[in-house]
């Protein structure tokens, strides 16, 4: 990791310690550390078949990255597997550049990010501000008043909001950064931000944000179709109860599940995110929706909608739930919902094109 | 949350405001009294609900708290429809809440029941040597635009409980009124008993649903 930007604001007192769960957070009850004792020999297992894979992966990127791109055109089923099985932790945050397309963005603009740090200023200063502080407050690298990571943060939030005065600053961007900042430098991180929205591999993300948030309420509308395509009992109670997806899903598609959800299963979403696009974040929420929906069938409208909020335990286990995600086939599908949306609501604005200058062209095959 | 409990009314309400003002942290100080330092920002909107005695009778809130960033507006503003209530919320220590205030209450003129009641809140008196805006000005703002008016802290538990009841009293007041004015035997309003019929003004009476459905 990189040096972190530091300015002269005195950071706040030290938080005192707490009891962190191994990503940095701090732990909500004990019961989760009680258990975690009952498994050790599991957890033995878990090491050594993590080694195990760590070492695959080192062979597949090569050197700070330098064989990914010819392994990723030779075995893009090979990578779309391991991908899927979960990135080694300690090599998430270069994976995440090298298949989002951020490190080429990175290395074609030199000097960018520190401009638009240091010399720019943006409208979205207070907005920012305001939300540093409710950003992953329970994450011991974001708790402390001023600290390394909050600053971070907004450094790397204001730097987007003058790289794209459109889109600025809208709540739940702070997830998305917050998240990226846990493994990797500001300007990777923010240019990973710049990947997304801006589309250097998938679809751009800045529709999600944009005035009117005209890419949620699309993207909501399709959930909703698909729901009623996949899980047909449950797509009529909810309309029966008048739940609507507005209600529960917004903050999966804002911040692609990292607002609310456990954060080791976000991160095994953020890997299949950043490799095959946001169908990814439908294919988890109707996975939910298919786990739990026996029990969610028999609610009415409070209790279903609680329930949709607070998904029970089980359900939130990446190897039960991410499996039976890949299991659900939605691509075409899907791009027919798109191409019947845009037909009848136009199509969501961009922006502003990704310049040339910071353009990139990356071709390659994923989707099952 | 438990929703099986009987109820004689439900009244939905929004909670809205700019973002900061202490919006959610209202909610789970009125429905769980429970107060969160460490609490994240909305994003898109949240629920809950809580059942309590008005005037003898059982009424059910269930309350809508919205995010506050403008650009959310864009979800939040389908959830003003068939809303009884809205509390909204600015902060005593940022003059810029207040002043928005203004700007709120055309939304809810937009979008929102045209009778619907509204009750402003000065959320946030515990940080007495930060307060910025006065009692008085918004006491005298709050009377010329025909709003209840009243000042919290959710952090310390003050009045929270005093501004919902009064919301909710003051919309069972509209409508206990609208049922003994009615000659109309099965008009809306009459149906209060088992908890199955919610009230909105001169409208259908609905499922003990919400009103939303965009």
């Amino acid at each position: 990791m990189e040096k972190k930007r530091i300015d002269d604001h005195e950071p706040g007192p030290v938080p005192s310690p707490r009891a962190l769960d191994r990503f940095g957070f701090v732990k909500q009850d004990v019961s989760a550390s009680d258990s975690l004792v009952k498994n050790r020999s599991a957890f033995e297992n878990e090491r050594i078949r993590e080694e195990r894979r760590v070492r695959k992966w080192r062979k597949m990127i090569g050197v700070g990255g330098s064989d990914w791109k010819h392994y990723l055109r030779r075995k893009p089923h090979v990578v779309e597997r391991r991908i899927r099985k979960g990135i080694p932790d300690c090599l998430r945050g270069l994976v995440w550049q090298l298949i989002s397309g951020s490190r080429d963005l990175l290395l074609m603009n030199p000097g960018v990010y520190e401009q638009l740090v240091i010399y720019e200023t943006s409208s979205s200063e207070l907005d920012i501000i305001r939300d540093i502080s409710r950003t992953f407050p329970s994450h011991v690298f974001f708790r402390q008043r001023h600290g390394p990571g909050q600053r971070s943060l907004y450094n790397v939030l204001k730097a987007y909001s003058v790289f794209d005065r459109n889109v600025g600053y809208v709540q739940g961007m702070g997830f998305l950064a917050g998240l990226l900042l846990l493994y990797m430098s500001e300007e990777d991180a923010f240019w990973l931000l710049v990947a997304l929205l801006k589309g250097a591999v998938h679809a751009p993300m800045e529709g999600l944000y944009l005035a009117g948030l005209p890419l949620v309420q699309q993207y909501l509308s399709q959930f909703e179709q698909l729901v009623r395509e996949h899980l047909p009992k449950l797509g009529e109670h909810f309309s029966q109860e008048m739940i609507n997806p507005t209600m529960y899903a917004s903050q999966w598609f804002i911040t692609v599940f990292s607002y609310s959800f456990p954060f080791h299963l976000a991160l095994r979403i953020w890997d299949v995110f950043l490799y095959e696009g946001v169908k990814i974040v439908f294919k988890v929420g109707l996975s939910l929706l298919k786990y739990c929906h026996d029990d969610l069938i028999k609610l009415p409208f409070e209790k279903l909608l609680h329930a949709l909020k607070n998904f029970p335990e089980d359900a939130m286990d990446p190897d039960t739930i991410l499996p039976l995600a890949y299991s659900i086939k939605i691509s075409k599908r899907l791009e027919e919902l798109t191409q019947e949306y845009e037909k009848k609501n136009g199509k969501v604005v961009q922006s502003e094109e990704l310049s040339e200058k910071h353009k990139f062209h990356e071709s390659k095959g994923t989707e099952t | 949350m438990n929703g099986d409990e009987e109820y004689d009314y439900l009244f939905k309400v929004v909670l809205i405001g700019d973002s900061g003002v202490g919006k959610s942290n209202l909610l789970s100080r009125f429905t769980r009294n429970e107060f969160c330092l460490e609490s994240k920002s909305t994003i898109g909107v949240e629920f809950a609900t809580r059942t309590l005695q008005v005037e003898g009778r059982t009424i059910k809130a269930q309350i809508w708290d919205t995010a506050g960033q403008e650009r959310y507006r864009a979800i939040t503003s389908a959830y003003y429809r068939g809303a009884l209530g809205a509390l909204l919320v600015y902060d005593t220590t940022k003059p810029i809440s207040f002043d928005n205030v203004a700007r709120w209450l055309k939304e809810l003129r937009d979008h929102a029941d045209a009778n619907i009641v509204i009750m402003l809140i000065g959320n946030k008196t515990d940080l007495k040597h930060l307060r910025a805006v006065a009692t008085e000005d918004a006491h005298t703002y709050a009377e010329k635009e025909g709003l209840s008016f009243i000042e919290t802290s959710a952090l310390e538990s003050i009045n929270v409980d005093k501004a919902f009841q009064t919301t909710l009293a003051h919309i069972y007041h509209i409508i206990s009124k609208k049922s003994l004015s009615s000659n109309h035997p099965s008009a809306p309003t009459s149906a209060i008993k088992e908890g199955s019929t919610i009230t909105v003004h001169g409208s259908q009476p609905v499922s003990n649903n919400p009103c939303c459905t965009s």
